[in-house]
């Protein structure tokens, strides 16, 4: 039997890009207990929200909650105050705003797999994802304006437009990558040496994903079909023929092999979107402050995230709301540890792709 | 003197800490360090440990949970060192100025030296905030030379003139 050791894991590491600090009990290398602390992140935006922020302007301030689900927050608040409002975004505008939800779906996913990658000893690999990545950035960054923080989003519409050479540049671009993109994804799924150090690993069955009410891509890769841009009516999704990818095997293996499968279909998407690109405007005026309360599910890259808005007539709104995909996966997360080595434990919190900034907000 | 700096100005180690921000600028400090856009070139890596560490990465605007382990880790790196404040959240909290749990940015903290703005900033402007520190860096280097008194031979050995 050996002594209980007591291993920090955060809240500055190498592995992690975000400030979380987990406390691991450990006996012989095997998990025990876990204490996580998600607060080091914690700004009070909420708050900030509905003191500091007026209606318009506040987007700005909800869209830095995260970098990776940026466009995600946008989305969320733009939807809801649209129905505030009561303007209706042209279709020209949706479609734009469904290219930049899917582009960054797809670098969000491409990182984490080549996270995933990295920390089970595929240095390699983590480069070939992150450079691979960098044509979406590219993309991004020639439709918005900038890489990370893109602020297409404004009530009734976007801020730029597509012009024709850009939509066959991403069309070429895109071709491009979907080829590198299935070359990676027939490494994750034949590589021998890669099964062995993911395959099996925090299973989570059906029923448990249901019972904990897990959200996103680890609740796809368990079989349950649930994704917000299926459920829940907020981008012409049904138009282009969206489908929820799914596996069974329910473990990190499966969690980045469901991440690669959304990557090729983000892909398709896409390129049905430009090819449909309807004519006419990109913004609509609108008139009045946002009075009543509303809310809104989008799907950000890790799973379903929920705004609930509340206008009293005023510049000034009286309650926003955000729940995010991480916080409704942390339950399960805590949970998986127990029984496991300490070494699987970074390959079990990135396969999660934790968001921290998220979630403490 | 410069026994030691002539070296070490082609190894500076990166330390990186998020205090908060969004993510944003993590995940550009990835993009640098993968092929594209490549800071390996100037000799640098990212590494989890304060006591190998060079150069501080700081993004976001320091929150107050954050405040404390920022503060440790400028401590716990070995002289002489480079503070770099990155984002326009680190330079006095940016959008997050004035809300209830932070600090307004990470020269209230701890003393930086090189600001490099943008909320993100390009990778490129990221590179040169870091070439500029590297520069900063060396000069305080050779600075601080400790080892000041070595004999003649060992120079001549090492092939590095007195400057
Ligand atoms: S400067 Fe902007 S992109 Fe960078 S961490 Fe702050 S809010 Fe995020």
């Amino acid at each position: 039997m050996g002594n209980k050791i007591v291993v920090p894991f955060g809240s500055q590491h190498i592995a992690l890009p975000e400030p979380v600090s987990f406390l691991f009990d450990t006996k012989n290398e095997i998990i025990t207990d876990v204490r996580v602390d998600v607060g080091y992140v914690h700004r009070g935006i909420e708050k900030a929200a509905i003191t500091k922020f007026e209606f318009t302007n506040v987007a700005y301030l909800l869209t830095r909650i995260c970098g990776f689900c940026s466009i995600t927050h946008a989305g969320g608040y733009h939807h809801g105050i649209e129905k505030l409002l009561d303007v209706e975004a042209p279709k020209r505008a949706e479609y734009i705003r469904l290219i930049i939800t899917e582009l960054d779906r797809i670098h969000s996913h491409m990182l984490a797999n080549a996270h995933v990658a990295e920390v089970a000893g595929y240095e390699n690999l983590f480069m070939q994802g992150v450079k691979d990545r960098e044509i979406v950035m590219d993309l991004l960054e020639n439709i918005t304006g900038n890489r990370i923080q893109y602020d297409i989003y404004t009530i009734g519409g976007v801020r730029r437009d597509i012009s024709k050479e850009t939509a066959e540049y991403i069309k070429k671009q895109l071709n491009k990558l979907k080829d590198k993109v299935l070359k990676v994804y027939d490494f994750y799924d034949t590589d021998y040496t890669f099964g062995l150090k993911t395959k099996g690993i925090s299973y989570i069955s059906y029923d448990d994903a249901k019972k904990y009410n897990v959200v996103g891509p680890i609740a796809r890769a368990s079989g349950l079909a649930t994704d917000a841009r299926a459920e829940f009516d907020y981008l012409p999704y049904d138009e282009l023929g969206f489908e929820v990818q799914t596996r069974t095997e329910g473990d990190v293996w499966a969690r980045n092999i469901v991440r690669q499968m959304e990557v090729v279909h983000s892909i398709d998407l896409i390129l049905r979107a430009i090819d449909n690109l309807p004519e006419g405007d990109i913004k609509v005026k609108y008139k009045g402050r946002p009075k009543g309360e509303t809310f809104v599910r989008v799907e950000a890259p890790r799973g379903e995230c929920f705004y609930y808005l509340k206008g009293n007539g005023t510049k000034v709104l009286e309650r926003v709301r955000v729940r995010v995909p991480t916080y409704s996966n942390i339950p399960i997360l805590k949970e998986l540890f127990v029984g496991e080595k300490y070494s699987d434990a970074q390959p079990i919190v990135l396969s999660f792709d934790p968001c921290m900034s998220c979630t403490a907000r | 003197m410069g026994f030691f700096s002539k070296f070490r100005k082609k190894s500076p180690w990166i330390l990186h800490y998020n205090t908060g921000g969004c993510n944003g600028c993590d995940i550009e400090i990835l993009a640098t360090l993968a092929p594209k856009y490549d800071i390996e070139r100037f000799g640098a890596l990212n590494r989890g440990n304060p006591k190998q560490a060079d150069i501080l990465l700081v993004t976001g605007p320091v929150t107050k949970n954050c405040r404390d382990v920022l503060r440790r880790l400028y401590l716990e790196m070995p002289e002489p060192k480079v503070v770099v404040a990155m984002g326009a959240c680190g330079h006095g909290g940016g959008v997050f100025r004035h809300l209830y749990n932070v600090e307004n940015g990470v020269d209230n903290i701890i003393p930086v030296d090189v600001w490099i703005p943008g909320c993100a900033p390009n990778p490129r402007a990221l590179i040169d905030g870091i070439v500029e520190a590297i520069n900063i860096w060396e000069k305080k280097s050779k600075d601080k030379e400790y080892m000041k008194n070595h004999s003649k031979d060992m120079i001549k050995n090492l092939g590095v003139n007195d400057d």
